[in-house]
C-alpha cells in the first residue's frame, strides 16, 4: 500500500521524541496512558505515561513481564482502545483523532487475533485487504502475491479451520500485511509457537524490516528481543523505564546479556533485590 | 463514518461465513423449508390415523334394565350399528338371544373399571311424557375422562335418535299426522364463506404464525454468531483492527442477521403455501369439504415489509443482548427469552374473531401478525397497516438507540464487560461508576 514517509508533523503534534535518524517518526507516542476500572483492584493504570518513536525500517522491541502494559499500549496503538491520557500517531495520523488512517497504515497480529474458520486461505486475504483500502483493481495480484511468498498455494482453497497450526500462522502473517502497511505491530507473536514456527516468525520480522517496514514488536522473551530488535524499550507497571539499542542499554547498566540488564532496571524500580523479586513470581521474563 | 463499500465487504463475508456453517443453514434455511410443512403433514396425518383407530374401536355397552317390551327393535338398532357390542353377546356370531341384564352397582363398576364403555338403563318416562303410552326413557352413563367411553355414548345417542324419529314418525302417521303438522318449523343452516375464504381464512391464522416465528428463529443463530460467536473464536479483536469503522462493522452485522430472518420468513411463508393444498387438501375431501388455498396479491408486499420490520427489530434486540456473551452457548441463553416472548403478543395477534384495531396496531409483533392475517384474508385497513409499521420501526429505533449506547462503552465494544445485561443497563445509567472503562469507544 504504502511505504511512504509520514507526513510534516503541524505544530500541534510536532514530533516531541526524536527518532535514531531523526526523520519524521512513523510511530509516535507522546505521555500515552490508560487507566480501567477493576471490581476488586479499583482503578488501574495499565500505561502510565509511555513516551518512545519509531523509525521506518526499524524493528522496536517492547520488553517487559506479564502485566507490564505492553498489550495494552499496542491496542492503544492500534485504536482498539482509546487512550486516557497523551496521545500517538502513525503516520502521523492520530489514534483517536483518524483511527481509520491509522488502522489502514498498520497491520496487527496476536495470539488473540484469530482467522475465520469458514473463509478459505485465500478468501481470508481477500477480504484483508479489501477491508483495510488495498486498491481493489490489485487485489487479486496482491494476493497471489501473498500465496507465493508465503508458500500457502496448496491449501489456499482449503478453509482456515481445516489448517494446522503452522498454515494458519503463515495465513496469519499474510492477512496482517495483506495491504501492505508501513508499520506492524506484533503482539507476543510467537506464544504457543513451537520452535520451528517460531523460528519462522522471527525470520518474516526480519524480513520485514529489511523491506523498509516499521515493526513494533512485544515479548517477554529475552532471546528473542535480543536477536531481533534494533531498539528495546523495557516496560514494568506501566511505564517505560529504559530505551535503546542493546548496545546502550549494556553500556548503561553494565551488564551484558539482555536478562540481566531487564532485571537491573525492574529491580531497581521495585526498589528490591533479585531473589526477592523470584519469590514472588511477578516477573516471568523467560530467556 | 459509515462506508458502503467496507458494508458490502463485510456483509459478504458475514454472509459466506453463515452459508458454511451447519446450524445457521439448518436454522436460518432448512428449518424454514421443511420443518412446518413437514409437522403439518405429520400433524393431519396423525389426527387422520388417530380417528381411525377410534373408528376402529368396539363399544362395549352393558344394559341394566331390559329393552321395553313394545320397542323390542331398539335392540336391534344397538346391535345392527357397527362397532357396537352388547354385554354377553357372543362376539363371533350375530346374537339372537336376549343379552345380559347387570345390577346397576355391578355395571357401574365396570364401567370405572374400564370393562364397559357405557351403561344404558331404560327408564319409566317422567314428566308430561309419562302420559304418552309406550313412551320410555333411557339414561347413558359413560365416563367423560376417556375418549373411548364417550365415543360410545355418540354410538348410543346416535342410535336412539334415529329409533326416536322413526317411531315418532310412525306414530304420527297413524294418527293422520304429516310431516308439516307434526314439525312447524325447520332450521336450516348454510356457511356463506367460499371454499375460497375458508381457505383464506385458515391460510390467515398459518401464516401469520409461522412467518413471525419463523423471522424469530431465522435472527437467532447468525446474532449470537455474530456476536458473542466471534468473541469465542478470538476473531472480534481482529475485526476490531481493520480499517473499517466501528459503525460499517456493526451495520454490516446488523444487516447479515436482518437478512437471514427475512429469508427465513419468505422461506417458510413459500414452503407452507405450496404444501397446504397438498397436505390438507386430501383430509378435507375426507370430510367432504372443497376448500381452496390462495392469497391475493396485495398482501405480498404487506407481509414482506411486516417480516422486514420484525427481522429489523429482533435483529436488534438479538445482537443487543448476545453482545454481552463471551461464548456462544452464553449467548444463547441470553437471547432465548426474546424468542419466548414472543409467543405472548403473537397469541393476542391469532385472535379469530376481530381485525386490526388501533388498540392492537400498537402492540409489536400481535399488530404484524393481525396486520398479516387480514392481509391475507383481503382486509387492508391502510391507516392502520401505516401506524403497524410506524409502531415496529419505531421499536426498530428504540432497540438501535439502545444499541449505540451500549457501543459508546468500551468494554461492551471489546467484551471485556464481565456482567449482564441488566447490571450494564443499572450501572451506566445511573452512572455510579465514572472511570475509564466508560470511555467512548464508538468509532
Amino acid at each position: 500500500m504504502s511505504d511512504s514517509v509520514p507526513p510534516a508533523p503541524s505544530a500541534a503534534t510536532a514530533s516531541a521524541v526524536p527518532t535514531p535518524s531523526g526523520a519524521p517518526p512513523t510511530i509516535e507516542v507522546r505521555d500515552l496512558r490508560k487507566t480501567f476500572y477493576d471490581e476488586s483492584r479499583g482503578e488501574v493504570h495499565a500505561v502510565d505515561g509511555i513516551s518512545f518513536a519509531c523509525d521506518r525500517g526499524e524493528v522496536f522491541g517492547l520488553l517487559g513481564a506479564n502485566g507490564a502494559g505492553k498489550t495494552t499500549t499496542l491496542r492503544m496503538l492500534s485504536t482498539v482502545l482509546r487512550p486516557s491520557g497523551g496521545s500517538a500517531w502513525v503516520m502521523g495520523h492520530e489514534v483517536a483523532a483518524e483511527p481509520e488512517a491509522v488502522r489502514r497504515s498498520l497491520g496487527f497480529y496476536s495470539a488473540s487475533t484469530a482467522l475465520y474458520p469458514r473463509l478459505t486461505a485465500r478468501e481470508t486475504l481477500e477480504f484483508f485487504a479489501r477491508i483495510n483500502r488495498y486498491p481493489p483493481e490489485r487485489v487479486p495480484e496482491r494476493v497471489e502475491e501473498l500465496v507465493e511468498r508465503f508458500g500457502i498455494g496448496e491449501y489456499q482453497h482449503a478453509r482456515v479451520e481445516k489448517l494446522s497450526s503452522g498454515m494458519k500462522q503463515k495465513v496469519s502473517i499474510a492477512r496482517t500485511i495483506a495491504h501492505d502497511p508501513p508499520v506492524l505491530i506484533f503482539d507476543e507473536p510467537t506464544v504457543g509457537l513451537d520452535v520451528l514456527n517460531a523460528l519462522e516468525m522471527v525470520r518474516v520480522v526480519r524480513r520485514l524490516r529489511d523491506e523498509g517496514k516499521t515493526v513494533l514488536f512485544s515479548s517477554h522473551i529475552m532471546s528473542e528481543v535480543e536477536k531481533l530488535c534494533d531498539r528495546i524499550g523495557i516496560i514494568h507497571r506501566g511505564r517505560l523505564l529504559a530505551l535503546g539499542t542493546l548496545e546502550e542499554l549494556r553500556e548503561r547498566t553494565g551488564r551484558h546479556y539482555l536478562e540481566d540488564v531487564f532485571v537491573h532496571y525492574v529491580t531497581r524500580e521495585e526498589g528490591v533485590d533479585v531473589a526477592e523479586l523470584g519469590a514472588t513470581g511477578e516477573l516471568e521474563a523467560g530467556a | 463514518m459509515l462506508n458502503r463499500a467496507d458494508v458490502w465487504t463485510l456483509y459478504r463475508r458475514e454472509l459466506r461465513s453463515a452459508f458454511r456453517e451447519r446450524t445457521i443453514v439448518v436454522n436460518s434455511i432448512l428449518m424454514p423449508i421443511f420443518l412446518y410443512p413437514v409437522l403439518l403433514w405429520v400433524m393431519f396425518t396423525a389426527q387422520t390415523y388417530i380417528q381411525g383407530l377410534n373408528e376402529g374401536f368396539t363399544s362395549r355397552i352393558a344394559l341394566v334394565d331390559p329393552v321395553p317390551a313394545d320397542h323390542a327393535s331398539v335392540l336391534d338398532s344397538l346391535r345392527g350399528r357397527e362397532g357396537v357390542r352388547l354385554r354377553g353377546d357372543p362376539e363371533e356370531e350375530t346374537p339372537t338371544g336376549p343379552p345380559d341384564i347387570l345390577i346397576e352397582s355391578e355395571a357401574l363398576a365396570l364401567l370405572r373399571s374400564g370393562a364397559v364403555d357405557a351403561v344404558v338403563g331404560f327408564r319409566p318416562p317422567e314428566g308430561a311424557g309419562s302420559t304418552l303410552p309406550g313412551n320410555f326413557r333411557v339414561q347413558v352413563r359413560f365416563d367423560g375422562t376417556e375418549s373411548r367411553s364417550e365415543r360410545a355414548r355418540d354410538r348410543v345417542e346416535s342410535v336412539l335418535a334415529g329409533y326416536r324419529d322413526t317411531w315418532v314418525q310412525r306414530e304420527a302417521e297413524r294418527l293422520g299426522m304429516g310431516v308439516e303438522d307434526r314439525v312447524r318449523f325447520l332450521v336450516d343452516v348454510e356457511s356463506v364463506s367460499t371454499s375460497r375464504e375458508m381457505g383464506t381464512m385458515i391460510l390467515g391464522q398459518m401464516l401469520s404464525f409461522f412467518l413471525i416465528i419463523m423471522v424469530a428463529l431465522g435472527c437467532f443463530v447468525p446474532s449470537v454468531d455474530t456476536t458473542a460467536g466471534e468473541r469465542e473464536r478470538s476473531t472480534w479483536e481482529t475485526l476490531m483492527t481493520v480499517a473499517a469503522s466501528r459503525a460499517s462493522v456493526v451495520t454490516a452485522k446488523y444487516l447479515y442477521v436482518a437478512t437471514l430472518g427475512i429469508a427465513a420468513g419468505v422461506l417458510n411463508v413459500t414452503a407452507v403455501f405450496l404444501s397446504v393444498g397438498a397436505v390438507l387438501r386430501p383430509l378435507l375431501q375426507g370430510s367432504g369439504e372443497e376448500i381452496t388455498f390462495s392469497i391475493p396479491l396485495a398482501a405480498v408486499p404487506v407481509m414482506l415489509a411486516g417480516a422486514v420490520a420484525l427481522a429489523l427489530f429482533f435483529s436488534a434486540a438479538m445482537m443487543l443482548l448476545a453482545s454481552f456473551a463471551r461464548s456462544f452457548k452464553d449467548g444463547q441463553a441470553l437471547v432465548q427469552p426474546v424468542y419466548w416472548l414472543v409467543f405472548l403478543p403473537l397469541l393476542l395477534g391469532q385472535q379469530t374473531d376481530r381485525t386490526l384495531t388501533p388498540a392492537i396496531a400498537s402492540v409489536p409483533v400481535a399488530n404484524v401478525s393481525m396486520m398479516i392475517r387480514d392481509a391475507i384474508n383481503g382486509v387492508f385497513l391502510w391507516p392502520l397497516i401505516a401506524w403497524t409499521l410506524v409502531v415496529t420501526l419505531a421499536t426498530v429505533a428504540l432497540a438501535l438507540t439502545g444499541a449505540r449506547f451500549a457501543l459508546r462503552f468500551e468494554d461492551f465494544l471489546l467484551g471485556s464487560f464481565d456482567g449482564s445485561f441488566w447490571r450494564f443497563v443499572r450501572d451506566r445509567i445511573s452512572r455510579r461508576r465514572r472511570t475509564d472503562h466508560t470511555t467512548e469507544a464508538g468509532r
